[in-house]
C-alpha cells in the first residue's frame, strides 16, 4: 500500500478513525455541493414519477411526490449538520467561558454561583424540552429585522444551550488542575490579565477533550433534529431533512416501498456512525487517560 | 453521607421549582393566551376578561405558579386544562404507567445485556468477541431508536408478521399479547444504552484489572473468577451511576419511540397538547419528565458518592 496513506492512516488513529473522517469529510462536501451534485431539484413535484424503485435513473428511488430521494438525502446533509455543528459551537462558547472562569476563580463565590446555574441547566431534559419549547412558540420562522430564521434555528439555539453544562463540567474538570499549574503562577508574576491567562494560556491545555466531546456532541445534535423533525416539530417542509423524509415514510410501511424508509435512515446513521469514530479515534489519540467521561443523551 | 444527601434533594427541590418557574413563564409569555384560543379570535376584550378572571389568569403570574405548584405538593392536584377541561390527574394515570412500563422494560434489557457483554469484552479483551462487541457498540450509538423502530416494524411485523407493527396491548388482554406489543419498542429504546453501557463497564473494568492489587491477587494464587468478582466490585460504581442517569434519558426517547409504535403514552398526550394549542397539559407532561429526570440525575449523584469510597467524604 502507498506509504502515504498508511502514514495518513495511523495519524488518524487506526482504520476506524479514518473512515471515520473520511464519512465526515464526504458528507460535508456533500452538504456544501448539494447544489451541484444532487441530481435532481429536492423540492420539485413530479407525480408522475412518485413512488418508483431504485433505478438507474433515480438511485435511492423517488417518494410520494415523485422526488428524488438521493437528491433529497443530500440536500438534507445541510440542515442535519448546520444544527448539529452549531449547537456545539454555541454550547462551546457558552460552556467554555463559564468552566474557565469557574476554575480560575476556584473557591470563591464566582465558582459556587457559575456552577450551580451550571447544575441547574444540566437538570432540563434535552429532547423533551426541544419539542416542548417549540411546541409552545410554534413552528413558524422567527424574523429578526432583515433575517428570517427557519425553525431549525430554534432548535439549534436550544440545543445549544443544553449542551452547555456538559460541556462547562469538561472545561472546568480540565482547567482546574491547570489553574493550579506553575506557568499560570508564572504567568501572573509577570503581570498578565486573568482573561489573557485564562483563554490564552489555560484553554489550550484544555482543548483535547473539548474537541473529543465536541465532535461525539455533533453526533447527538443530528438525531436530535432528525427526532424532532420526525415528530413534525423540526425542520418544516418543503425544506429537505432526513427527519421529516422519515416521517413521511410511516404512510408507507405497510405497503412495498422500502426505500423510503431506508435511505434517509442510513443516511442518518451513517452520518453518526462517522462522528462517533472520528470522536473515538480522537480521543485515543489526544486525550488516551480519558480525562472526563463521555457526555451522554 | 447523610449531609450529602440532605444537600443534594435540597437542591434538587430548588431546580426543580426554578425550571417550573422558567417553564411556567414559557407558557405563559411565549404562547397565545389560553383564553384566544377558546373562544376564537373574534371575542372581545370583555369576554376574554371574564375568561380569565373565572380560570384565575388575571392574576400575576408568581401567584398563579404558587398555587399551580402547592395544589401539585399539598393535593397531588395537577389542575385541568384551560382547553378540554379534562383533569390532568386522569390523563397522567392513562398514559404514565405505559411510559413507565415501556422504560423500565428498555432499562432492564439494556442492563441484562449491557453487563455480560461488556465485562466479556474486557476479560476477553482484543479477541473476536470483543472485535464483534465495539461493532456492535458503534452501531448502537449511532443507529438512532427511532428509524431501528421503523425497520422492525417493516421487517418483524408487516413482512414475516412474529409482532404487531404497533399499538399497545394492555395487560387485561393477556400477557401474551401484552408482552408481543411493547417488545419491539422496548429493544428500540433500549439498544443505545446497551452500547453506552457496554463500553463503560469494559472500559472501568479494564482499568481495574490493569492494576497493582489485581496483578497480587492473581500471583498470589486466587481462581479467576474470585478475582473477578473483586474486580468488579470496584469497577462497576461508575457504571451504576450512569446507568441511573440513563434511566432519566431514556423518557426523552420513549416519546419518539412511541411516536413510531403508536403506543397511547405520554407521547401522545404531549404531541396531542401540542397540536391542540393546549400548553397547560404540555406544561404538566414536561415538568413530571422533568422531575423524573432531576430524580434520576440525583440517584446517581448519592450511588455514585455512596459507592465511591474516595468521593465519599468530599461535599
Amino acid at each position: 500500500m502507498n506509504r502515504g496513506i498508511r502514514r495518513l492512516v495511523v495519524r488518524l488513529g487506526g482504520w476506524s478513525g479514518a473512515v471515520g473522517a473520511s464519512i465526515v469529510l464526504a458528507i460535508a462536501l456533500a452538504a456544501l455541493l448539494a447544489p451541484w451534485i444532487a441530481p435532481y431539484d429536492p423540492v420539485s413535484l413530479n407525480l408522475e414519477r412518485k413512488l418508483q424503485a431504485p433505478d438507474a435513473a433515480h438511485w435511492f428511488g423517488t417518494d410520494q411526490a415523485g422526488r428524488d430521494i438521493l437528491s433529497r438525502a443530500i440536500w438534507g446533509a445541510r440542515v442535519s449538520l448546520m444544527v448539529g455543528v452549531l449547537a456545539v459551537v454555541i454550547g462551546l462558547v457558552g460552556g467554555v467561558g463559564l468552566g474557565l472562569v469557574a476554575a480560575y476563580y476556584s473557591g470563591g463565590l464566582v465558582e459556587q454561583a457559575i456552577m450551580r446555574t451550571v447544575d441547574a441547566i444540566a437538570s432540563i431534559p434535552l429532547l423533551i424540552w426541544a419539542i416542548a419549547v417549540v411546541g409552545i412558540i410554534g413552528v413558524g420562522p422567527v424574523l429578526i429585522g432583515p433575517f428570517r430564521f427557519a425553525n431549525e434555528f430554534k432548535l439549534l439555539v436550544l440545543i445549544g444551550f443544553l449542551y452547555m453544562p456538559g460541556l462547562a463540567r469538561v472545561t472546568y474538570t480540565v482547567a482546574q488542575i491547570e489553574a493550579v499549574a506553575d506557568y499560570v503562577r508564572a504567568r501572573r508574576v509577570q503581570g498578565a490579565r486573568d482573561l489573557a491567562i485564562m483563554f490564552g494560556d489555560v484553554l489550550p491545555n484544555c482543548l483535547s477533550p473539548l474537541i473529543v466531546q465536541g465532535t461525539l456532541l455533533v453526533a447527538i445534535g443530528i438525531v436530535v433534529e432528525a427526532s424532532v423533525s420526525f415528530v413534525g416539530l423540526g425542520v418544516q417542509p418543503p425544506t429537505p431533512s432526513w427527519g421529516t423524509m422519515l416521517a413521511d415514510s410511516r404512510n408507507y410501511l405497510f405497503s412495498g416501498e422500502w426505500w423510503l424508509p431506508v435511505f434517509p435512515g442510513l443516511a442518518i446513521s451513517v452520518t453518526v456512525v462517522g462522528f462517533n469514530l472520528l470522536g473515538d479515534a480522537l480521543r485515543d489519540m489526544l486525550d488516551p487517560r480519558r480525562s472526563t467521561g463521555r457526555l451522554i443523551a | 453521607m447523610l449531609r450529602l444527601i440532605v444537600g443534594r434533594l435540597l437542591f434538587s427541590v430548588a431546580t426543580l421549582l426554578l425550571v417550573g418557574l422558567i417553564l411556567f413563564l414559557l407558557t405563559r409569555l411565549l404562547a397565545d393566551t389560553p383564553a384566544r384560543i377558546v373562544l376564537g379570535i373574534e371575542a372581545s376584550e370583555a369576554q376574554i376578561a371574564v375568561f380569565n378572571r373565572d380560570h384565575g389568569l388575571d392574576r400575576p403570574i408568581l401567584t398563579q405558579y404558587l398555587d399551580w405548584l402547592g395544589r401539585i405538593v399539598l393535593q397531588g392536584d395537577f389542575g385541568k386544562s384551560f382547553i378540554t377541561g379534562l383533569a390532568m390527574n386522569a390523563e397522567l394515570a392513562r398514559s404514565m404507567p405505559i411510559t413507565f412500563e415501556l422504560v423500565v422494560l428498555a432499562f432492564v434489557f439494556a442492563l441484562a445485556l449491557a453487563l455480560p457483554l461488556g465485562i466479556l469484552s474486557a476479560v476477553l479483551e482484543g479477541r473476536s468477541i470483543d472485535h464483534v462487541a465495539r461493532v456492535f457498540a458503534v452501531a448502537g450509538v449511532s443507529i438512532p431508536g427511532f428509524w431501528l423502530g421503523l425497520m422492525l416494524i417493516r421487517f418483524f411485523a408487516v413482512e414475516w408478521g412474529w409482532f404487531p407493527p404497533g399499538g399497545f396491548s394492555p395487560l387485561s388482554s393477556g400477557l401474551g399479547p401484552h408482552l408481543r406489543s411493547v417488545s419491539l419498542p422496548a429493544f428500540a429504546l433500549g439498544i443505545y444504552y446497551v452500547a453506552i453501557l457496554s463500553r463503560m463497564t469494559r472500559s472501568s473494568l479494564l482499568e481495574v484489572l490493569g492494576t497493582d492489587y489485581v496483578r497480587t491477587a492473581r500471583s498470589l494464587g486466587l481462581p479467576r473468577w474470585r478475582v473477578l468478582i473483586y474486580a468488579l466490585k470496584n469497577a462497576l460504581p461508575p457504571v451504576v451511576s450512569i446507568a441511573a442517569m440513563s434511566f432519566g434519558y431514556m423518557f426523552g426517547w420513549a416519546l419518539i419511540v412511541e411516536h413510531v409504535f403508536n403506543i397511547p403514552g405520554m407521547s401522545r398526550a404531549l404531541l396531542t397538547a401540542i397540536g391542540q394549542r393546549d400548553y397547560f397539559m404540555v406544561q404538566t407532561v414536561v415538568y413530571v419528565f422533568t422531575a423524573i429526570f432531576i430524580a434520576a440525575n440525583l440517584i446517581a449523584d448519592v450511588l455514585n458518592r455512596a459507592l465511591n469510597p474516595k468521593l465519599a467524604g468530599a461535599g
